[in-house]
């Protein structure tokens, strides 16, 4: 059960990830592999403030912010020096390991003495429920784990509900159509460039803040823990929207809220099975291979098929 | 009122694929003048409304749009003055938005968009009405993705789009040429009734001697990046396919003797 709740937390914390790699996969149309190095960006800010003392809020903000800054830059480099969007998010990735290690001073900082987001978490809980431990249909769950699940699925909901709420305004809008039709948000009189620089750090502020939870939940922070982590994003993307469909704006962000939480379970019952780690990431690559491919050649076949019965 | 001071554009210059796409335009528009732009491939027509358009920055020459100098102002700035038609109806148009959300920002063409809410209940009830006058059934669809539409629809709504705040200019891109005969009719009809309506100052490239006769007050005809025919007034109110067509085999017999010309004269010394 405790496995169960930490596959379910890491999911949702991860969520914010997913909804970070939606924003520049799926509204501005541009993989940005930013994502790796701003996860951990985000993660290393947070613990190194954390271990100096600084309000758990803050630094997570903090963290965040600094992820938001390196969304900034792939974005300049893109738009200002016409850098292949691609190339872009690599360089920045790239000179991020260097950053992060710079950012905590050694490649792993933990936390154990620190206070975190996640002990006010726990206070929270035992003050709520006032027991060390609670019954959940019929299983013992620990307040404390609990509580952190119930907390990460209200920052999971709200930072959906936020993303919703603000690409429906005017300037939402606008930045949606900048990944659909730049030409003609061009136009209407939009500044294309500086749009696809506030989606970029919007994108990889998202992703940071998920860092900055995940490092206060697990208790440290590591420079390898953003590898892959873009793959992994647009797996729970992909599972959203096979979920949910890709039909309107809530529900794909709904739809990679619970594709994050389902692709954890799933791998969490792997793992539960006897899956070597290390075969995680591969797998991970081969699945996104398969769900960016397979729905174009099922289509082919599909044709071929109508074509040899008429 | 557009005017433009000797305005060239050259790209690719100083290589095998050097273009000169506009050599010296002078071209004024009055306020409220429906001007046609009529030319063969290559020379210079689109390149015109694109250099006006801000696509790109001439390398020469000034643009004087409303009384203030555009000439340095990039595409999007520009956008606050002129309404846009493509040649494509898909250029106008997010495809995966719906058409009430493409409305919305159109109705923020060239202002600062802040964080209210796109779909405010004032602009969906105009939209409605206005939608409905079109007469094509989508005022029900407007929740529908655009890109669900035909092309004449997309090219119809584009056109409310680059209308729907008042432009100073509006550029027509040869937006029917992509276009079925029966589509193509129904989206010149509505722009000429929203050219007539709003006296919308216009800049349109056609392919059509048919449209360029019927429509318009003005056309002018543009040849090698220049403009070598100006019809106004009078003149243009009595001019025929005809006449067109005519003056069009002048321009393509003067081009013929000159190379012919310069055939002989390089047999002779070379």
């Amino acid at each position: 059960m405790t496995l169960l709740l930490g596959a379910l937390t890491i999911g949702l914390i991860l969520s914010l990830l997913a909804m970070g790699v939606y924003v520049s996969f799926r509204i501005f149309d541009m993989p940005d592999i930013t994502t790796d190095g701003s996860i951990t960006l985000g993660a290393a800010t947070a613990a190194i403030l954390l271990v100096h003392g600084t309000n758990p809020f803050i630094a997570t903000s903090i963290g965040a912010i600094a992820g938001a800054g390196a969304g900034v830059i792939t974005g300049v480099l893109h738009t200002r020096f016409k850098i292949n969007s691609l190339l872009a998010g690599i360089l920045v990735m790239t000179a991020l390991y260097s950053v992060n290690l710079h950012v905590m001073g050694r490649s792993n900082v933990p936390l154990m003495q620190a206070k975190t987001l996640t002990d006010y978490g726990d206070s929270l809980g035992q003050a709520v429920f006032r027991s060390e431990s609670l019954i959940l249909f019929g299983w013992e769950v620990g307040t404390a784990e609990f509580t952190v699940l119930l907390l990460s699925g209200v920052v999971a909901a709200l930072a959906g509900l936020a993303l919703y709420l603000f690409f429906r305004t005017h300037i939402g809008t606008a930045m949606r159509a900048t990944g659909n039709n730049a030409q003609m948000i061009r136009a209407l009189g939009a500044n294309v460039e500086r749009n696809i620089i506030f989606g970029l750090a919007l994108s990889n502020g998202l992703v940071a803040l998920s860092g900055a939870l995940l490092a206060q939940y697990q208790g440290f922070a590591d420079a390898q823990m953003g590898i892959g982590m873009v793959v992994w994003g647009l797996a729970s993307v992909i599972i959203g929207e096979a979920l949910v469909g890709s039909r309107s704006l809530g529900l794909t962000i709904a739809g990679a809220i619970m594709g994050s939480v389902l692709f954890r379970l799933l791998v969490a019952i792997a793992l539960r099975w006897g899956l070597n780690p290390t075969d995680l990431k591969l797998i991970t690559a081969a699945f996104v291979f398969a769900a960016l491919v397979l729905p174009g050649l099922m289509k082919k076949i599909n044709l071929q098929r109508s074509k040899a019965a008429a | 009122m557009l005017e433009t001071t000797k305005i060239r554009k050259t790209f690719n210059a100083n290589t095998v694929n050097e273009v000169r796409a506009l050599q010296g335009v002078d071209l004024t528009i009055d306020e409220g003048s429906f001007v046609v732009v009529l030319g063969m491939n290559g020379s210079g027509k689109s390149t015109l409304l694109n250099a006006i358009a801000g696509s790109f920055r001439v390398d020469e020459g000034q643009i004087v749009l409303d009384g203030r100098n555009v000439t340095k102002w990039p595409e999007h700035k520009r956008a606050r003055l002129i309404g846009r038609v493509f040649q494509n109806p898909f250029s106008g148009t997010a495809p995966e938005m719906s058409i009430a959300e493409n409305f919305a920002m159109a109705a923020h063409r060239g202002k600062i968009r802040g964080l209210g809410w796109a779909l405010s209940s004032e602009l969906m009830q105009s939209l409605r009405d206005r939608i409905a006058s079109l007469k094509m059934g989508l005022e029900d669809r407007l929740d529908n993705a655009i890109g669900s539409l035909s092309g004449g629809q997309r090219q119809a709504l584009t056109l409310l789009m680059a209308t729907w705040l008042r432009p100073s200019l509006l550029l027509l891109d040869e937006h029917t040429a992509a276009l079925d005969p029966k589509s193509a009719d129904q989206v010149i009809t509505l722009s000429d009734e929203v050219i007539q309506r709003d006296q919308l100052t216009t800049l349109m490239v056609t392919h059509s001697m048919q449209q360029a006769v019927s429509l318009g007050d003005r056309i002018i005809m543009m040849h090698r990046g220049q403009i070598v025919h100006d019809f106004r007034g009078a003149e243009k109110k009595r001019l025929r396919t005809e006449d067109l067509l005519d003056r069009f085999e002048e321009i393509r017999r003067r081009e013929q003797l000159d190379e012919s010309a310069a055939q002989m004269l390089c047999d002779l010394y070379i």
